[in-house]
């Protein structure tokens, strides 16, 4: 199969979508003239036009105002948010009027709206541009929630999100942009609510979305190397969430290792975690492990920043104390 | 307080080393990496040098003393310190890890019975009774592996441990001259365990001890039955061309002997079977089990436990060899594998009863009365010819819990064959 990179699976989504359906359009910062900060909607201004991908100004309230608006009005707007941490100036029109339209109308008013934003650590933009907060939309009854890790799922689940009726949150990952995978050729669709084995194994479950996937997957490798068969279950939509696969895999394993960037305060591997004990309680050989960034703002220094989110040994450390695994006989390897 | 400087393990299978040279004597000042004393095991001697400083306060031993394994060879202290009651005895805190993992987690201390929620269903779909579980859990929790060990020593359960090419493994204990006293361990044991009891027995002949298969440095057998263990030992035995052997044999080892007797090939002369298997249908099956699940030297030690009348006279250097034979080898996974073919929970699958009424040679059996693993009562209605001899205050070890005893018997026997 082919491979492209994230962006560019992005960017076909993109463009069939909107080839396929005139109601789409995309707006957002830099995203017309430049073709994009990541370079997702190059080439999309001029097989387009300027009516249908659009340079707003640096005002994210305006931008997803308008983009909410539109959805009621029957277009299909994608808003562009260039980091997730300035989605919050959009909340009101996020959490109060785009979750809400549907129930307020008694069904009658349908907001097919996508935000597409990036957020995560990495690369040293310190606070205000790092965050993680999936578990910001993931606690609003309402909004769908995105994650996808890999360039595949990105098409697939973008052109989904560009054919539902309901707002989407769709959440990129920064780190991600420039890696390559398999996507395949022609249409193809993923839909929500439908985890992904990224690896099999049936010695622990590791749960991971965005960019902790590569990470549980590299942790997964250097478990294999000491006879440790680790399943790395990719959820890929935090809302809806594909409850069936994890407690499937937890039930093969009787172990589960959740790992988000976010930080690990009141975040979605807590929510997880419970979903787990409350339905598979009795497959548990171990407490539930989550593997999850401080309770801090990401720090500028680089040295601080790997240090405040999750890297491939804090997988692998908690692996092992999920398997029993007691630290010192490692040592002694 | 007083450091003890302890007797060193001499090898994995080992719990003794005899004392060949003491470089110091009461009183004496010696700093740290000064040699103190020599000891020796079978195979090679080891020098044993003070790790800290101070003056001789205490030495258990004497010269050509054989001494247990990490029991103090002598006490370091303060001229003039008087030496604790405690150090005197067992520094079982005191001594060093040895080849067991130090990182094992610890059983359960504090009584309260700790499982996973897995081990809980898996135990109870099982009909396993978790309390008689020792768990290798976090704070001696009952995990998914210690129910999958319960049940390979319930059911046998086969686990992938490669079999090596089949041999039983010989060694002299003792030089000597006339037919030679073979000594045969019971399950679970080795043939290093015969070693402090040799000190018991007033024989010239040769003393030779042999490790079963799956146990000591015999490797595991496939499909190891009684009988196939029996004529693996037999030939073993048939092959050192001696013309008469005594065979002494504990537990699962006396069974063996026993059977080995019948088989006429070699000649056994004399049959001393202590706490013998094979006498009756009940065994604790719990114990095999626990035992062999047991991966701490907590829950190996509580369950060792149970062999004597009198826990406290368990040597806990029997628990720590038993540890270190185990670490890394496949010796617990052979193990499990042979006990779900010689029991079936708390059944004994084999029987030597037709074996005693044929044996032609001087025959006692000795058992504990306390015996909480193969009950004394079994041992009843055997043939005339074949001595009984009842212990009390005795469990399923008599030659440790009643050594001095159970060596004049031994002799007895094997005097009697003439």
């Amino acid at each position: 199969m082919r491979e492209i990179m994230y962006r560019e699976a992005l960017r076909e989504a993109i463009d069939e979508e909107m080839q396929r359906n005139g109601d789409v359009f995309i707006i957002g910062e830099g995203i017309a003239e430049r073709g994009g900060s990541y370079k997702v909607t190059e080439g999309l201004l001029a097989k387009y036009g300027p009516k249908r991908v659009r340079d707003t100004p640096i005002a994210e309230a305006g931008m997803i105002g308008v983009g909410v608006g539109a959805a009621i009005a029957g277009a299909r707007p994608i808003v562009e948010i260039l980091y997730v941490d300035f989605a919050m100036l959009g909340m009101d029109m996020l959490v109060n009027q785009a979750a809400k339209f549907r129930l307020m109308t008694g069904g009658d008013g349908r907001v097919p709206f996508v935000m597409r934003t990036q957020g995560g650590a990495g690369g040293g933009v310190a606070a205000q541009h790092s965050q993680s907060l999936e578990a910001l939309f993931y606690h609003i009854p309402g909004l769908k929630v995105v994650m996808p890790s890999v360039p595949a799922d990105a098409k697939g689940l973008l052109k989904y999100a560009l054919r539902q009726d309901d707002p989407v949150m769709f959440l990129e990952h920064k780190h991600l942009y420039m890696t390559k995978g398999p996507v395949p050729e022609g249409e193809h669709i993923v839909e929500f609510g439908k985890a992904d084995i990224k690896r099999p194994g049936k010695d622990v479950t590791i749960i991971a979305w965005s960019n902790m996937v590569p990470r549980a997957l590299e942790a997964a490798a250097a478990l294999a190397e000491e006879g440790i068969e680790a399943e790395v279950v990719d959820p890929r939509t935090l809302v809806p969430l594909d409850k069936d696969t994890i407690l499937a895999s937890v039930a093969r394993t009787n172990r589960a290792v959740i790992v988000q960037e976010a930080v690990r305060r009141g975040g979605v591997a807590s929510d997880i975690a419970s979903i787990i004990q409350e339905e598979a309680f009795y497959d548990l050989d171990a407490p539930i492990e989550i593997v999850a960034g401080l309770n801090i703002p990401i720090p500028f220094n680089l040295e601080l920043e790997k240090a405040s989110v999750p890297q491939k040994d804090d997988v692998i450390r908690a692996a092992r104390r999920a398997l029993h695994i007691q630290p010192m006989a490692i040592a002694a390897k | 307080m007083a450091e003890p400087v302890l007797v060193p393990q001499v090898g994995q299978d080992l719990t003794e080393a005899k004392i060949v040279a003491l470089h110091v004597k009461l009183g004496d000042k010696v700093k740290k990496g000064d040699l103190v004393a020599e000891v020796e095991s079978e195979k090679a001697s080891f020098e044993v040098e003070a790790f800290a400083a101070g003056t001789v306060i205490h030495m258990p031993y004497r010269l050509g003393d054989v001494a247990t394994v990490l029991t103090p060879l002598l006490l370091l202290g303060e001229p003039g310190e008087a030496v604790d009651a405690a150090d005197n005895t067992m520094p079982a805190a005191a001594a060093p890890a040895i080849s067991a993992p130090a990182a094992m987690p610890a059983a359960s201390t504090d009584g309260i019975l700790r499982s996973s929620p897995l081990a809980r269903r898996l135990a109870r779909s099982n009909g396993l009774e978790l309390r008689r579980i020792m768990g290798s859990g976090p704070k001696g929790a009952v995990i998914r592996r210690d129910i999958e060990a319960a049940l390979a020593g319930r059911r046998g359960v086969v686990d992938a441990t490669p079999t090596a090419a089949a041999a039983i493994a010989f060694r002299d204990l003792k030089a000597g001259t006339g037919d030679p006293i073979v000594f045969i361990h019971g399950f679970g044991s080795d043939l290093s365990s015969w070693r402090s009891f040799l000190g018991n027995l007033t024989l010239a002949n040769p003393m030779r001890g042999l490790d079963l298969p799956a146990h000591g440095a015999s490797p595991p057998l496939e499909d190891a039955d009684f009988a196939t263990i029996v004529a693996q030992v037999g030939q073993a035995l048939a092959a050192q061309g001696e013309a008469g052997i005594h065979l002494v044999g504990h537990s699962l080892g006396a069974a063996v002997a026993a059977a080995i007797a019948r088989r006429g090939k070699p000649k056994v002369r004399s049959l001393t079977l202590l706490a013998p298997a094979g006498l009756g249908p009940r065994i604790d099956g719990e114990f095999i089990a626990g035992f062999l699940a047991a991966q701490t030297e907590a829950a190996l030690a509580s369950w060792l436990g149970s062999l004597f009348h009198d826990r406290a006279g368990m040597p806990q250097a029997m628990v720590r060899a038993t540890l270190a034979a185990r670490a890394g080898s496949g010796l617990a996974a052979g193990q499990r594998r042979a006990a779900a073919k010689l029991f079936e929970g708390s059944t004994q699958l084999f029987s030597i009863r037709e074996a005693l009424d044929h044996f032609d040679g001087p025959c006692r059996v000795i058992v504990g009365v306390e015996d909480a693993i193969i009950p004394a009562a079994q041992a009843t209605n055997l043939p005339g010819h074949v001595a009984l001899h009842r212990l009390a205050g005795v469990g399923h070890l008599p030659q440790i819990e009643a050594a001095a005893l159970v060596g004049r018997l031994v002799a007895e026997t094997v005097r009697a064959a003439g």
